[in-house]
């Protein structure tokens, strides 16, 4: 910046390309304001009584970031600091910022701001879900979901050379596409099953990480893990809704893999 | 952030937490969905945070046992359904098999949706009599089954006699 | 743990001259708890959180909305079933009569008008029930279980079940 306030006044006495990378500049241009409206979901555990309502609030998007979590901060920032969200890297791989925006599950600092200025966007938190505060949900029970399938290397025995326990590249390939999980539950929240039988159904995410362990050549409980699976609910209350796979912000495919959970448990 | 968690405590709190505040908050309503469900656990937590969430035991019966069943079902009723509309009529003994299979493929479904909506820890007995009026249903039609075959045309034959009219 | 009155227990002691007139805006009222008083506040604080929107705002896409369309034509198609069968058992025990003659000659009253669009509002669930079973069954194999899968086989489940409805309605 102070090469350009130099070299308006000694434009008139020295020629510019001395200058090297200095030259004038008009005064930046305020680009033209591009107010959206988002409505918000808002509830207060200090005030419980009240209900949960959608806020409005108003946010200029030619000052703005273009994801929704860009505007998340920036109204909390500057117009309601008691809004609360969880977040954390703001590049999609934290999983924190998950939460339902104009009706999907994704994670906010991945999806860009729907430019048309003339909609509302609506953001709630992942649904079905006991709500903290405003777009925190509680995650407890997902999180006791995930415990329950022992989501660690089982094996008899160590390696013979007592080293590393040793996997074929073919192998390694049957993981790709499982081990990418971030645990964010925008899947998990997005099927109706879930919505119902939260209790009792372990979710897609849950589910797919419990596969990713099956097929781990490199873990031997296999058989136990299929067990813990052997009821009616845990695992059979998935009716291959797909709107997991839909979901994800990851493009994973939690319904793929439950499905062959199930084709590995039957006779086919 | 400490005031708020011990909010709840303190002689204020509680006495703003009028009767009719608690009647219309939301755990109050949510036991008031309908008569004989079981209260469930605040947050539908069970145990601490930190204890993993309960692992039923293992029953293939209700577990791979039915879910292939469904699907054996279902693979047989597929060149049973599009005989009737390839020929005209089928024999009563196809379609009296059917007729059954139909009713079992119906009654999985139902046992599926009962399951989903009029879950057992919620309803407790509901769900068992919600079961036991499904098993009765499928008895009581089994048996009108029978009585379609050998006093009537049959069940395709109604319903083509139906169509037709 | 020694449970005190929030009086008591002050982060600062009382104010003194040193500690200037803005002291006694610096205490801190602190409440010892226990374990077990601290998860009953939590399980207060778990009892009156709200369960966020589920239904009412989940974007309405091809994968749930054909998933619930199966159930409820399921559903219907099953009651429907029920129904036909335990009234023809029940029948005589109720005093109803209920036979193919009579049913085909209630149908055969209904006027021609409303006879076709009646035919097509039945044939439809039994098609469309019928194609996505096959559609789920496919996916049983693990087959077409991707997005892109799930919108064609979705959209090709639809054109069919349409298609052969109408042809149904016309027979």
């Amino acid at each position: 910046m102070f090469a350009l306030r130099a070299s308006r006044n000694v434009l008139k006495s020295r020629p510019v390309f001395a200058r090297g990378l200095a030259s004038t500049a008009e005064a930046p241009k305020v680009p033209a304001p591009r107010i959206k409206k988002f409505g918000i979901y808002r509830w207060n555990p200090d005030t419980p009584e009240k209900k949960p309502e959608l806020k409005e609030y108003e946010v200029d998007l030619s000052q703005c970031g273009p994801m929704v979590l860009d505007a998340l901060i920036k109204i909390k920032n500057e117009q309601d600091p008691t809004l609360t969200f969880r977040r954390s890297c703001r590049e999609g791989i934290c999983g924190s910022c998950a939460m339902n925006i104009e009706g999907r599950n994704t994670l906010a600092c991945l999806c860009r701001i729907n430019p048309d200025i003339a909609k509302e966007e609506k953001i709630y938190p992942l649904p079905h879900m006991f709500v903290v505060r405003d777009l925190v949900p509680d995650l407890t029970q997902f999180y006791k979901q995930y415990k329950s399938i022992e989501p660690y290397l089982q094996r008899d025995e160590v390696p013979a050379d007592g080293k590393e326990n040793l996997q074929s590249i073919a192998d390694r390939r049957k993981l790709d596409g499982l081990y990418e999980c971030i645990l964010c539950a925008c899947c998990s929240t997005s099927c109706p099953s879930y919505w119902w039988n939260q209790q009792e159904y372990l979710g897609p995410a849950v589910l797919m990480q419990a596969y990713r362990w099956m097929i781990d050549s490199r873990d031997e409980a296999t058989a136990k893990r299929q067990q813990m699976l052997e009821n009616s609910m845990s695992l059979y209350r998935c009716h291959t809704i797909m709107n997991c796979a839909r979901t994800c912000p990851k493009g994973l495919n939690p319904g793929l893999a439950i499905a062959k959970i199930k084709r590995s448990m039957a006779f086919v | 952030m400490l005031r708020s968690t011990l909010r709840l405590s303190t002689p204020a709190f509680k006495a703003g937490m009028t009767p009719q505040l608690m009647m219309r908050s939301p755990i109050a309503m949510r036991n008031h969905k309908m008569f004989g469900t079981i209260p469930q656990p605040p947050g539908g937590i069970v145990g601490t945070v930190n204890d993993a969430a309960p692992v039923p035991p293992a029953n293939p019966t209700k577990g791979s046992y039915h879910w292939t069943f469904e699907r054996i079902l279902v693979v047989g009723l597929i060149p049973m359904t599009v005989l009737p509309f390839a020929t005209g009529s089928i024999s009563p003994v196809l379609d009296a098999t059917l007729g059954a299979t139909l009713l079992i493929h119906s009654q999985l479904g139902f046992e599926s949706c009962i399951t989903d909506y009029i879950p057992k820890r919620v309803y407790g007995s509901i769900h068992n009599y919600a079961m036991y009026l499904l098993y009765g249903g499928t008895v009581v039609g089994l048996y009108g089954l029978y009585k379609l075959e050998t006093e009537d045309v049959g069940l395709t034959g109604t319903i083509k006699k139906i169509w037709n009219a | 743990m020694i449970r005190t009155i929030a009086q008591q227990s002050f982060r600062v002691a009382r104010p003194s001259l040193r500690q200037g007139p803005l002291a006694a805006y610096r205490c801190l009222q602190t409440q010892t708890t226990t374990p077990a008083e601290a998860l009953d506040i939590l399980n207060k604080q778990r009892a009156l959180r709200p369960t966020s929107p589920h239904l009412d705002i989940y974007q309405p896409q091809l994968t749930w909305y054909l998933s619930g369309l199966h159930r409820v034509t399921g559903v219907a198609l099953g009651g429907a079933l029920y129904a036909l069968l335990c009234a023809y058992a029940a029948g005589p025990a109720l005093g109803i009569h209920i036979d193919s003659t009579t049913l085909a000659h209630t149908f055969a009253a209904v006027p021609l008008v409303a006879k076709l669009p009646l035919k097509a509002l039945v044939a439809f669930p039994f098609t469309f029930h019928a194609f996505n079973g096959v559609r789920h069954l496919v996916w049983d194999f693990t087959k077409e279980l991707t997005v892109k899968g799930v919108y064609r086989t979705g959209y090709t489940v639809l054109g069919l079940s349409v298609l052969s409805a109408a042809v149904l309605a016309f027979i």
